[in-house]
C-alpha cells in the first residue's frame, strides 16, 4: 500500500533535492549552534546577525572573507579532484605549507640584494605558481605512488604527511630562513612580490582571482576532458576503469599531483596576498576547513567559490564576534563541521519519498500497488 | 666507570623510560581501534574522541581532585561521543573517513569552547592532580631497566594488561569471532545469525571508550593540563598502529613502543644537548609510521576485508 514515506531505490539527486537537503542540514546546524550562544546569555539572532553583518555588509569585512576564501576554494578544489577520482587525499594542511615555503624560498630569492634580485611581477607570478605547484604537488604525488605501487592506506599517509611537512616548515623559519629578531619567522617577503590588492580599502587581493581560473580549470578537467572522465571513472570503479584500458596507477597519481599542486597554490596565495612572510602555524586547520568547504559543496567546482565565500565570511565574523562580544571564534567550528555531519544525516532523506495524498485520501490504494511490499 | 659510559648509561635508562612513558596513551587508542576495524568500521574520529577525554578527565580532576572518577569520566565521555560516531557509521552509513575527519573538527570546536567557557580567559594552565609513576620495591631498583621498566605509572600496566585481554576477547571468545565476522564477511556473518549492526556498534563503542580514556590516560600521567594541541595526530598515529600491528593487539603492543621510542628519541637527545634540529627528531615517528604502513612491508593481505564499506542488510 501507499505509505507516506516510501523507500526509493537510488536517492533523487536533483539539483533541487540536493539543493534543499542541503540548505535544511545548514540551517539544522544553525538551530543547534543557537543553545550555544543561548548558553552565552546571548540571543541567537543578535550573535548571527554579529556572524554575518561583519563580513557580509561591511567592506572591510567583505575583503577579509575574500581573503580568507582563496585558500579554502583552491584546497576544496583540490578536495575535488582527488576525491572524484578515488583517492581520498587528506594532507591539504602538508601541501599548503610546502606550498607555501616554496614560494617564500622564491620571493626571498627575489629581495633586492640577494643573488638573484628583483623579477618583474609578470615573469615572478607565473615562476611563483608553477613552483609553488610544483612542490606541492611532488609532495602529494609522493603519497599517490604509494598507493598506486605499495598499495598503502593513503587516507593515513596523507594525515601523517601534515605532521612532517609542519616540522619542516618550523625547521625552515627557526634555522636557515629565519630572520634576526626573536620570533621564528622570515623577513617580510619584497613588496614586489605582493599579490595586488584588488578592492580599495580593504585586503583583498588577487588569490581570489586565481581561486576562480582554477575553479573554472578544474570544472573544465572534470566535466569536458577525456583525462578527467578518465580519472572520474577510475573513482567510481577503479576495476571497470582498468578493463576499459585505462591505466588506473597513473590516474591515481596524477589525481594526488593536483590535489597537492592546488593545496600548495593555496598556500602560495596565502603568503604572497595576506601574511607576506613564513611563520610557523600558518595553515592553521585550513587544510582541513577546505575539505568540509569540498563536502558542503557536494564536490562540484562551481559550487565552491560561494560556499568557501560563506565559510570564509564566517571565520571573519566569528573573529568580530569574538572581540566584540567575547563568545569563543571556536564555536564557527562546531557551525561549520556539524553543518557536514547533518548533510550526510540528512542525504538518507533522499532515499524516501514522500506521498503527501496519503495524508487526505481514506480509501485504499488501487490493486496495482501489490507489487511493492 | 668513566664519564661516557655513565653519560650512555643515563641516555638509555631515559630514553626507555620516556618510550614505555609515551607508548601507553597511542597504544589504549590503538586496542580500541582494533575492534572497530575487526568490525568493519575505520573509526578516524578517535583523534577527536581522545581530545573530548583529555578535556573532560581535566576538568573532573580540576573539580573533584580524584583522578579515577577522572578516568572513568573520559571513558564515559569517548562512550557517548561515539554513539554519534556509530550513528553516522552504520545506521546512516555515511562514507566513515569523511564523518570521522568531519566529527575531528567538530570536537576541536567543542573542546576549546568549553574549554574557554569554564577556565576563562587566563592564560596560566592550572595544575590537576595526576597519576605518579609506582616504585616496586626489588624490582624497581635493578640497575638500568629497572626505573624504565617497573617505574611507569599504574595506568601503562593497566594497558599492557588490556592489550592481553583484547587478543584474549578477539580470538578466544564468541563475541570476538562475531565482530571478526562482521568486519570480513558481513553478508555472511549476518546468515549466520549475528547481528552486523550490533557488532559494528560494539566495536565503535569500544573504540570510543579507549580512546577517551586515552585522552584521560594523556592528561592524568603525562601531562597534567589541557591545550588544544594535546593530541596532535596521536589518534592517528594509533590508527597507523592498528596497520603496523597488523589488527593483533598483542603485536600493536610491540608497535607502539617502537612508536614510543622514536618519539622519546626527541626527548632524550635535547635533555643531552646534540645538535640535530629538533624538528627533525619530532617528525620521526610520523616518518616511521608513514613507512610502516606504506605497504612496503605487505600488510594489504591481513586487513579486515569489509573494512570501510558499510553494510546494508536487505
Amino acid at each position: 500500500m501507499t505509505r507516506l514515506f516510501e523507500r526509493r531505490l537510488t536517492p533523487l539527486d536533483s539539483p533541487l533535492a540536493i539543493f534543499t537537503t542541503t540548505t535544511t542540514a545548514f540551517l539544522a546546524a544553525m538551530l543547534v549552534t543557537s543553545f550555544l550562544f543561548l548558553s552565552y546569555g546571548a540571543s541567537p539572532f543578535q550573535a548571527y546577525f554579529a556572524l554575518f553583518h561583519e563580513p557580509f555588509a561591511t567592506l572591510r569585512g567583505f575583503g577579509y572573507a575574500l581573503v580568507r576564501a582563496s585558500p579554502l576554494a583552491l584546497i576544496a578544489l583540490g578536495t575535488i579532484v582527488s576525491w572524484r577520482s578515488g583517492f581520498m587525499y587528506l594532507g591539504f594542511e602538508g601541501s599548503f605549507v610546502i606550498g607555501a615555503a616554496a614560494t617564500g624560498w622564491l620571493a626571498l630569492l627575489t629581495a633586492p640584494g640577494s643573488r638573484v634580485g628583483p623579477l618583474p611581477f609578470f615573469l615572478f607570478l607565473p615562476l611563483a605558481i608553477s613552483l609553488a605547484f610544483a612542490a606541492a604537488g611532488i609532495w602529494a604525488g609522493l603519497v599517490g605512488l604509494v598507493r598506486a605501487r605499495l598499495g598503502g592506506n593513503e587516507v593515513l599517509i596523507s594525515l601523517m604527511s601534515n605532521y612532517v611537512a609542519i616540522f619542516i616548515l618550523q625547521y625552515l623559519v627557526s634555522g636557515p630562513m629565519r630572520a634576526p629578531g626573536s620570533l621564528p619567522e622570515t623577513p617580510l617577503f619584497p613588496r614586489a612580490t605582493w599579490l595586488p590588492f584588488i578592492l580599495h580599502g580593504t585586503r583583498a587581493h588577487a588569490g581570489i582571482l586565481i581561486a576562480i581560473i582554477a575553479a573554472g580549470l578544474v570544472w573544465m578537467l572534470l566535466q569536458k576532458m577525456p583525462l578527467g572522465y578518465e580519472m572520474i571513472v577510475t573513482g567510481f570503479n577503479p576495476f571497470a576503469a582498468r578493463y576499459a584500458g585505462i591505466d588506473v596507477g597513473r590516474r591515481l597519481v596524477l589525481a594526488a599531483f593536483f590535489a597537492g599542486g592546488l593545496g600548495g597554490l593555496a598556500g602560495m596565495v596565502e603568503v604572497l596576498g595576506a601574511q607576506h612572510r613564513l611563520m610557523d602555524g600558518i595553515s592553521g586547520g585550513v587544510g582541513f576547513v577546505g575539505i568540509i568547504v569540498a563536502l558542503l559543496a557536494r564536490l562540484n567546482p562551481l559550487a565552491v567559490i560561494p560556499t568557501a565565500f560563506l565559510y570564509g565570511g564566517m571565520s571573519v565574523g566569528a573573529d568580530a564576534m569574538q572581540r566584540r562580544a567575547s563568545i569563543p571564534s571556536s564555536i564557527t567550528f562546531i557551525l561549520e563541521s556539524l553543518a557536514v555531519l547533518f548533510v550526510l544525516a540528512f542525504d538518507a532523506l533522499r532515499y524516501y519519498k514522500v506521498n503527501l495524498s496519503v495524508l487526505w485520501r481514506r480509501s485504499p490504494p488501487p490493486v496495482a500497488e501489490q507489487v511493492s511490499k | 666507570m668513566n664519564g661516557a659510559q655513565l653519560l650512555s648509561s643515563a641516555f638509555v635508562v631515559t630514553w626507555l623510560s620516556a618510550s614505555l612513558r609515551l607508548a601507553g596513551p597511542v597504544l589504549l587508542a590503538a586496542l580500541g581501534e582494533t575492534f572497530a576495524e575487526q568490525s568493519g568500521v575505520l573509526n578516524v574520529g578517535i583523534e577527536g574522541t581522545i581530545l573530548l577525554g583529555a578535556l573532560a578527565s581535566f576538568l573532573a580532576s580540576y573539580y573533584t581532585g580524584m583522578i579515577w572518577v577522572s578516568l572513568l569520566v573520559a571513558v564515559l565521555v569517548g562512550i557517548v561521543a561515539n554513539i554519534f560516531l556509530a550513528w553516522m557509521y552504520v545506521t546512516v552509513r555515511a562514507s566513515q573517513v569523511v564523518a570521522g575527519l568531519v566529527f575531528n573538527v567538530l570536537a576541536l570546536g567543542i573542546a576549546s569552547t568549553i574549554y574557554r567557557r569554564a577556565m576563562g580567559n587566563s592564560a596560566v594552565p592550572e595544575s590537576i592532580a595526576m597519576f605518579h609513576p609506582l616504585h616496586i620495591r626489588f624490582l624497581s631498583d635493578i640497575p638500568l631497566i629497572g626505573p624504565a621498566i617497573f617505574g611507569q605509572t599504574i595506568l601503562f600496566y593497566l594497558t599492557l594488561l588490556l592489550a592481553f585481554v583484547a587478543h584474549f576477547i578477539l580470538y578466544r571468545t564468541n563475541f570476538g569471532l562475531a565482530l571478526r565476522a562482521s568486519g570480513e564477511n558481513p553478508a555472511a556473518a549476518d546468515s549466520a545469525g549475528v547481528s552486523v549492526y550490533r557488532m559494528r556498534y560494539a566495536g565503535t563503542l569500544i573504540s570510543g571508550a579507549a580512546a577517551g580514556m586515552a585522552g584521560g590516560y594523556l592528561v592524568l600521567a603525562q601531562v597534567g593540563l589541557f591545550r588544544e594541541s594535546i593530541v596532535s595526530g596521536q589518534g592517528f598515529i594509533a590508527l597507523g598502529i592498528v596497520i603496523f600491528g597488523r589488527w593483533n593487539p598483542l603485536k600493536a603492543a610491540v608497535a607502539a613502543i617502537v612508536f614510543g621510542a622514536c618519539d622519546a628519541l626527541q626527548l632524550s637527545l635535547q635533555i643531552f644537548g646534540t645538535h640535530v634540529p629538533p624538528q627533525l627528531l619530532l617528525a620521526l615517528p610520523y616518518v616511521v609510521t608513514i613507512l610502516a604502513i606504506s605497504g612496503l612491508f605487505g600488510g594489504k593481505a591481513v586487513q579486515p576485508a569489509a573494512l570501510m564499506s558499510p553494510y546494508a542488510k536487505d
